[in-house]
């Protein structure tokens, strides 16, 4: 394959950190391939309803709308929770297995969070199929007439956090006995994992928070939950910002993997990002709620603000992958811009994968902080722009990331070489493509108006009808990036098939050597540039957007609501 | 182990403190909100020229919304004015027609008047004349009240005739679970969400004649699709 990549042999090299899957016991494979291949299942099965969600938003399907509204709560509970939420989980314990390089620390109890998530899945699933629609946040107030459905769904999620919780508590006990082995303590990813794996027990516990009370009041135990808008919200932003911290450590893991050379930046402040989720995270999640009705002026300004700075451990971590990849190109010899991106490794699956996720990380960005402004909530909240601008993250971003991590991971679990990686090198650039489609129709959309969670948009013939071409291209997009990410999610599938030297002995994972001498002092200036790229592209979307609301033939007074 | 670091002679672009302040690159967005004054910290407040440009009459609302942990009136109260409201103003044919205060002689020319656009279907821009007198005009009367009722899955009074120019306060309530009452104007939409049993409000002045979907934006049931209803500015 790559002329920059070499199987890494000699064990006595120093290690990155994903050649250390070849270190991981038969146990611990078979464990961790479960969990992947659970994961993977729920993406698959979540790809399909979105297939057929973009149909129906694209008016090429015209199902009775309790079926439309069933399909896009399964999506959503199949693809946000179910997916992301379990690659986590396999992703935290496969990492923290490699860091450890010897057996997973409670392993039965890892186990028992498998068995407890793909019970959580078979009721969530049961009961969104067989009840009215709830979406998927599982909202009570629609169940009233059908407590059991909503006594299914927040079950399930319920299982689901219960599992995942003990797999994090594996994952850190795992990390935790790497410090008794290692010379000098924590590795910067082993922090990383520490601080990520205790941010899912948060997620956990914030889960029981809000669907607990929905549980207790649809078995007969408790009151009407009347605060689960504001628990779901709690929830919901611990939920979406998890995985984009996931993903920056996955990029740093692999960045290490693929060129070899570990971030200039060193240990130390990697560790400093990494907690500074911890940091930012948590203030910033009220801009979620700008459209609420009783939220006061205060409130909605404070969470603007702190809004900006929602992005700013991503972006700095986002800094130190690209400087290692542009030192990585620059020690191939100088040369243009476009010579040195050719010395990536990009006929492995896994840097396909990541420099996609990389690209549509700063694309959904730019849109993303169109939102965060309270002023422009009553333009775009709870229209298209929302799926359009999200899927950019969900979709691009964090699940190509995993996808790229379990490319390197999987042949290491099933001792069996990844499934045709040349085909699987071009899929992330069509999921690029679809997404781009995706997000122009989903943005333009939102832009004027289409309502995201509306099956049928007609409104009797009185809806605009320069929605339609909008939402066609919704639809088009959609299909191109579900059917490019389903031959990924096959791909990673069947290799995880043990081959014919079955689990007993591992692959070993395709990563470059680790570079012993250090690069001379190479400039990275593509990274920085980026962040001034993107910071453009902001104030154009976020201009755009006042323009818009400013032509609007209406003045309105008085906030979202009062 | 950790792969060998690169420790000597950093360039300026792989140094932390440099890594660091372009992580905050984000933060700079500040400046876009800062120009149309809907920059969140008062020295902001005092470039002012831009704040009364249109959209984000920032300051002067923010009395009306502050008070945002005391309800506004009960849910059974808001009824009650509901239904004064639509005795007042609905006409034998069903619809509401709610006059402009301003102009009480025009009271019943409601539309078919010299408005030609008023009867069309889609809201088209008006001439450009009128795109100069957008900047929110100091109301000459006060606020109009307005009652719309957003339920499971309608709205009352589900056809509305109203007046440009002519400010409304619209008072809101969705009576059984949470709904949206959005106004779809053109190439745009207002989108207002209502939680179940808190009445909401908010003034609005319509600029131009034309007729405006209202819609709801928040998944509410199986009829959510034909939840609807239109208001026609004369
Ligand atoms: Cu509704």
């Amino acid at each position: 394959m790559s002329t920059t990549s070499t199987t890494m042999t000699s064990p006595r090299a120093p290690q990155t950190p994903l050649s250390r899957f070849a270190t991981l016991q038969t146990a611990d494979r078979l464990l961790c391939g479960v969990l992947i291949a659970l994961s993977l299942f729920a993406l698959a099965l979540g790809i399909a309803y979105g297939v057929a969600m973009a149909l129906v938003r694209s008016g090429l399907l015209a199902p009775a709308p309790d079926t439309g509204y069933r399909v896009l709560t399964l999506h959503g509970t199949t693809a946000f929770f179910y997916w992301l939420y379990t690659a986590q989980a396999a992703t935290v314990l496969l990492l923290a297995a490699a860091e450890k390089k010897g057996a997973l620390a409670l392993r039965g109890l890892a186990w028992a969070g498998t068995a407890l998530i793909a019970a959580g899945f078979v009721l969530s699933e049961l009961a969104a199929i067989a009840g009215p629609p709830l979406l998927y946040e599982a909202n009570p107030e629609l169940g009233t007439d059908d407590p059991r459905t909503v006594a299914g769904m927040t079950g399930g999620y319920l299982l689901l956090a219960a599992g995942f919780a003990l797999i994090a508590l594996s994952s850190i006990a795992t990390v935790l006995a790497t410090r008794r082995q290692a010379d000098g303590g924590l590795s910067a990813l082993g922090f990383g994992l520490l601080a990520w794996a205790g941010f899912l027990i948060v997620s956990a516990v914030a889960a029981v928070n809000a669907f607990l009370p929905g549980l207790l009041w649809a078995s007969g135990f408790g009151a009407f939950p009347h605060a689960a808008t504001t628990d779901w919200h709690i929830l919901f932003h611990n939920l979406h910002y998890l995985p984009l911290m996931a993903t920056v450590l996955v990029w740093y893991a692999l960045a290490q993997d693929l060129t070899g050379i570990s971030p200039a930046t060193g240990t130390a402040f990697s560790k400093i990002v990494f907690a500074s989720y911890l940091v930012f995270v948590p203030p910033t999640s009220l801009y979620h709620m700008f459209l609420e009705p009783g939220l006061p002026e205060s409130v909605r300004v404070a969470g603007s603000l702190l809004s900006l700075f929602v992005s700013v451990p991503t972006l700095i971590a986002f800094l130190i992958v690209v400087a290692s990849l542009e030192i990585h190109t620059r020690a191939g010899g100088e040369g243009g811009m476009r010579a040195r991106l050719r010395r990536l490794p990009w006929d492995n699956p896994a840097m396909a994968n990541m420099g996609v996720a990389i690209l549509t990380m700063l694309i959904g960005l730019a849109f993303a902080f169109v939102l965060i402004q309270e002023k422009l909530a009553p333009l775009l909240s709870d229209t298209m722009f929302v799926p359009g601008y999200f899927h950019f993250f969900a979709v691009g971003t964090v699940t190509q990331s995993f996808i790229a991590m379990l490319a390197m991971a999987v042949p290491a679990v099933s001792g069996r070489p990844l499934w045709r990686p040349r085909l699987l090198c071009v899929m992330p650039w069509i999921v690029l493509a679809g997404l781009l489609l995706f997000g122009a129709g989903g943005l333009g959309a939102g832009l004027m108006g289409v309502p995201r969670r509306v099956v049928d948009i007609g409104y009797g013939g009185e809806a605009p009808a320069i929605w339609r071409p909008f939402m066609a291209m919704v639809g088009i997009g959609g299909v191109l990036f579900a059917s490019a990410l389903a031959v990924s999610v096959f791909g990673v599938l069947r290799s995880l098939v043990p081959g014919r030297r079955g689990l007993a002995a591992a692959a070993e994972p395709h990563v470059a050597a680790a570079r012993s001498a250090a690069a001379p002092a190479a400039a990275a200036w593509t990274g920085p540039l980026a962040v001034v790229l993107l910071v453009a592209a902001m104030y154009g979307a976020t201009i755009g957007a006042f323009e818009l609301m400013q032509s609007l033939p209406v003045t309105a007074a008085g906030g979202g609501a009062h | 182990m950790e792969p060998t670091q690169l420790e000597s002679k950093q360039h300026l672009t792989t140094r932390r403190g440099f890594i660091a302040a372009f992580g905050f690159g984000g933060v700079a967005l500040y400046g876009a909100w800062a120009a149309y004054g809907a920059s969140p910290l008062p020295f902001t407040h005092a470039s002012g020229g831009h704040a009364a440009h249109g959209t984000a009459p920032a300051k002067a609302p923010a009395g009306h919304s502050g008070h945002g942990a005391d309800p506004l009136m009960t849910p059974d109260e808001f009824l009650r004015r509901h239904e004064a409201f639509l005795a007042r103003f609905r006409t034998p044919d069903g619809r509401v027609v709610v006059p402009a205060a301003a102009a009480p002689e025009d009271a019943h020319a409601d539309h078919g008047a010299p408005q030609p656009h008023a009867t069309h279907g889609t809201p088209t821009p008006p001439p450009a004349q009128s795109h100069a007198e957008h900047a929110p005009q100091p109301a000459d009367g006060e606020p109009l009240d307005i009652y719309l009722h957003a339920f499971r899955f309608g709205f009352t009074p589900d056809e509305m005739h109203l007046r440009a120019g002519q400010p409304y306060r619209f008072r809101m309530l969705a009576s059984d679970v949470s709904h949206g009452a959005s106004l779809q104007l053109g190439h745009a939409s207002r989108i207002v969400r209502l939680r179940a049993n808190v009445v909401s409000e908010q003034t609005i002045t319509f600029h131009r004649p034309g007729r405006v979907l209202v819609y709801c934006t928040v998944f509410c049931g199986p009829a959510h699709d034909a939840m609807s209803g239109r208001i026609v500015v004369a």
